[in-house]
């Protein structure tokens, strides 16, 4: 599929300088579209997490388009990679041109253009959009252990990192702070330092917008010693399953990887090959695999008429605008006889009981029996002896007399 | 006349021992399976939300058709077991129970397992329980509560199904632990053949007079009730004894006796343990299903909830033990135990809202489970009391029957209480006051105990 290129012919307010020929159509791709498929309607918008619209300088603005435009030339010139490269440049590309206040045309139907009022209105919606947060971390005494932060962002936002150390000791020697992020030192423009009584704090100011600017960031406090404090900027962890999914041979299997809190522009499904990943590609072999995506938040993943291959990790990568994470579901294949293996142990147990049971109740029976006939002959033994006495005993009488 | 098959027919008294204790094998066997299963339902119902998919309602369905058919199911199988005699309703519940087993792990659907694995299931069971539970009144007379306490300690170890289902589901997944269950259940059929036949005759017996008459109607007014009972009891059995002819291990049919006694619903003592049952099986099942809801709400781990529950299941079982022990001394009648026991498990229900704290909940938890234990083990020698040997069956499907209804309305009404309310105080106020109506009725023991008396009266004054 042809990956999507900024055409010749759109009209901005402010005609760039230079037009890029290409084939190939640009539109503001969402996750629900297809790229290739056909246009885009007139009403759609981008909601283009745009700066302010103040314009922030024509000659960096002019040099910024165009390293996007050539990026995207060069991207042309490759093979269409995949998606995610292309929303990648998009983001550039989008991000670069609103600095110019240009309107957003979709060349797919000719002569439909917004108007610069609605692309307006729409831009300062979505910067009134952004998220503003403030996270702190207080640190006790100079001594103290470095301490850390997750803070866990998944859309463009403002947010203000800000340290606070409270010493109690009152030496007044000047404390030096920085700010770093990766271990490289920040310029200090965003950064304010107040130094009220034995309360030093510090704060910095960020405008996320990309996946660049996650990471680590320290503010580092150093006056005869040195203490930190860590924020860890990153996208939210998606927690896979930690035990493993348990399926049959023939059998068909759904793996589920959720996102509860925060919505994902979209899943991507690896597979583990050996020790590299390899991407689950469900529209090449759609028998074998389906993705079921009815809920953004939840992915699902069908293999159907699993065989012992198929027994591997499998990973479910969410797509957020500041990064991807990753969570893993592992499966494992047991054919049908292992569990029959213990069923046919114990069926085989309880037949033996069943035997002896029934041979104990048959030996007590013939026992039983056995005694009743003794018994019977017994007393008929009885009755004939009583029988044989009395005919004795008519005899001697009768001798007697 | 050869004596061998006569001797076969002719009543020995309870042995109270003896082969009886096999029965009591059995009958334990099948309160620690059939109990682990259901128990153990909870387990399963996680497993297979994720996998076979369906909504939580209707994965419930499954666990309450289980339980709720084991007890419906009663008067089915006094049918069952009047045709076919108990060890062969046995050996048929036990070969239901693990075929269900079997074939539910064939299951692609929640309706599929409804059938499979909820009515099947419940079938088996019933016939199980209620098979062994006459066997065991049969075989036993002056010890019936102890041995009836000791079986059922056969629930206390259920505990330990649970952890061993979670690791049978984690190396073998759901369709391998049904299986291997189904193969453990096939063990109830070698125990079920344990269940030898036997025809019991009970202590007083008035032979001749009431043989030659050849009606079952009472003669002379004895001095007590259950004596009275006991010559009825004997009447039946060697009358049937006469009509029917021998055939080895066939165990009697009392011919003139309708297989299912209706008449029993209009009996005052069936309806006074009838009563009792009911709101003694609604109230029952509230706190266990809600007592580890509670520990969570107020913010008792997990662990220590489970800890809670297992403690409880000693404790019962040890309780059963010694309550049964201490009515078959026979120091006082069955029934006020029972009555007394059921009260203190209203108390300490109504009490229970009061345990907020851990240690509380323990104090709870420990008294509920002796409590609970002590009215427990006395369900079946009470009922025995109350309507004799011969016609336990009966009475033992039709109450069975009414408690299925408890046991359906109990949950619900449990859950729909803390959705109505939000905490779940009231679910403990409304266990607490269905054990306090339950013991109502056997206020009333003496009053129909003197009234069928004046009844006897009547109609002998009238025959003579």
């Amino acid at each position: 599929e042809p990956a999507p290129v900024p055409r010749a012919g759109w009209a901005p307010t402010r005609p760039p300088a230079l037009t890029v020929e290409s084939g190939g159509r640009r539109r503001c791709v969402t996750p629900a579209q297809q790229p290739g498929t056909g246009g885009v309607s007139l009403q759609r918008y981008c909601s283009c997490p745009a700066r302010t619209m103040r314009g922030s300088g024509s000659g960096a603005g002019s040099l910024r388009l165009l390293l996007s435009l050539a990026a995207l030339w060069l991207s042309d010139a490759n093979e269409p990679g995949t998606a995610m490269t292309t929303r990648d440049i998009n983001q550039q590309t989008r991000k670069s041109i609103s600095d110019y206040t240009v309107k957003e045309h979709d060349l797919s139907t000719p002569g439909s253009h917004l108007t610069t009022q609605d692309f307006n209105q729409q831009t300062e919606e979505n910067i009134s959009n952004l998220t503003s947060a403030v996270y702190s971390i207080s640190i006790n005494g100079f001594s103290s252990a470095p301490v850390e932060e997750n803070v866990i962002l998944y859309s463009p936002a403002n947010i203000a990192l800000s340290c606070n150390l409270t010493s109690p000791s009152t030496d007044s020697a000047t404390v030096n702070v920085t700010w770093k992020k990766d271990n490289e030192t920040l310029r200090s423009s965003s950064v304010t330092f107040n130094e009220t009584k034995h309360v030093w704090s510090t704060q910095y100011m960020l405008k996320i917008r990309d996946r660049n600017q996650m990471g680590n960031y320290t503010c580092v406090f150093k006056r005869d010693q040195e203490v930190k404090a860590t924020f860890h900027l990153q996208v939210p962890q998606i927690e896979g399953k930690e035990h493993h999914v348990v399926s049959y041979v023939g059998d068909s299997v759904v793996l589920v990887c959720k996102s509860i809190k925060y919505i994902p522009i979209s899943w991507i499904w690896y597979m583990s090959n050996g020790s590299d990943q390899v991407a689950v590609n469900d529209s090449l072999m759609p028998d074998k695999y389906t993705v079921d995506e009815k809920y953004a938040n939840i992915t699902k993943l069908k293999i159907l008429k699993i065989s012992e291959e198929d027994d591997r990790s499998y990973w479910c990568q969410a797509v957020f605008k500041l990064g991807e994470s990753k969570g893993k579901v592992s499966l494992k294949v047991l054919t049908y006889m292992t569990p029959l293996k213990p069923f046919l142990a114990i069926a085989a147990e309880v037949i033996i009981l069943v035997a002896i049971i029934f041979l104990y109740e048959m030996y007590s029976k013939k026992k039983q029996m056995h005694a009743e006939d003794e018994k019977e002959f017994e007393q008929i033994e009885q009755l004939k002896s009583e029988d044989s006495n009395g005919v004795e005993n008519s005899t001697t009488r009768h001798r007697k007399v | 006349e050869p004596t061998a098959t006569k001797e076969e027919q002719q009543p020995i008294p309870p042995p109270d021992g003896g082969w009886g204790w096999m029965i009591v094998l059995h009958f334990f066997l099948v309160n620690m399976l059939v109990m682990g299963m259901l128990k153990t339902f909870g387990i399963f119902f996680v497993v297979l939300q994720e996998e076979v998919g369906g909504s939580s309602e209707q994965i419930s369905w499954i666990g309450s058709i289980m339980s709720s058919l084991r007890f419906s199911a009663g008067p089915l199988v006094t049918i069952a077991c009047g045709k076919l005699g108990d060890q062969l309703t046995s050996i048929i519940g036990a070969g239901l129970v693990s075929s269900g087993c079997l074939i539910s792990t064939q299951a692609t659907s929640i309706s599929f397992l409804c059938v499979s694995m909820g009515l099947l299931l419940g079938l088996g069971f019933a016939c199980l329980y209620q098979a062994a539970a006459v066997m065991t009144a049969r075989y036993f007379k002056k010890r019936l509560a102890l041995s009836n306490a000791i079986a059922r300690s056969g629930m206390g170890l259920t505990f330990i199904l649970a952890p061993f289902t979670q690791l049978l589901i984690d190396f073998y997944g759901w369709q391998g632990t049904l299986l291997i269950f189904g193969g453990i259940m096939l063990n109830l059929v070698p125990s079920s053949m344990l269940l030898r036949p036997i025809n019991t005759k009970n202590l007083q017996d008035f032979s001749g007079r009431n043989v030659d008459s050849g009606s079952l109607t009472q003669s002379k007014p004895p001095a007590t009730l259950t004596s009275h009972l006991d010559e009825i009891s004997t009447t039946e059995t060697q009358v049937n004894n006469r009509l029917e002819n021998a055939a080895g291990l066939e165990s009697p049919v009392p011919c003139r006796q309708p297989l299912l006694d209706f008449s029993l619903l209009k009996d005052p003592f069936f309806c006074i343990f009838a009563w009792s049952f009911l709101f003694s099986q609604l109230a029952y099942f509230i706190p266990t299903f809600h007592l580890a809801a509670r520990a969570k709400t107020l913010g008792i781990d997990s662990m220590d909830a489970s800890y809670l529950i297992s403690v409880a299941g000693i404790i019962e079982a040890v309780s059963q033990l010694l309550s049964g022990w201490i009515a078959d001394q026979n120091w006082i009648k069955k029934y006020h135990y029972h009555k007394t026991y059921l009260i203190l498990c209203g108390i300490t229900n109504l009490l229970g809202p009061l345990a907020t704290s851990f240690p509380l909940l323990m104090v709870y938890t420990v008294s509920f489970a002796i409590f609970c234990g002590g009215y427990l083990a006395l369900l079946l020698p009470v009922l025995v009391d109350l309507v004799g040997v011969p016609r336990l069956h009966s009475s033992l499907g039709f109450a069975s029957f009414f408690a299925g209804i408890a046991a359906i309305a109990g949950p619900p009404i449990a859950g729909w209480l803390y959705d109505y309310t939000q905490t779940y105080a009231y679910s403990f106020f409304f266990a607490g006051t269905c054990y306090l109506i339950a013991p109502i009725s056997f206020f009333f023991e003496p009053s129909v105990h003197k009234w069928k008396l004046r009844k006897e009266e009547e109609l002998n004054k009238v025959s003579t």
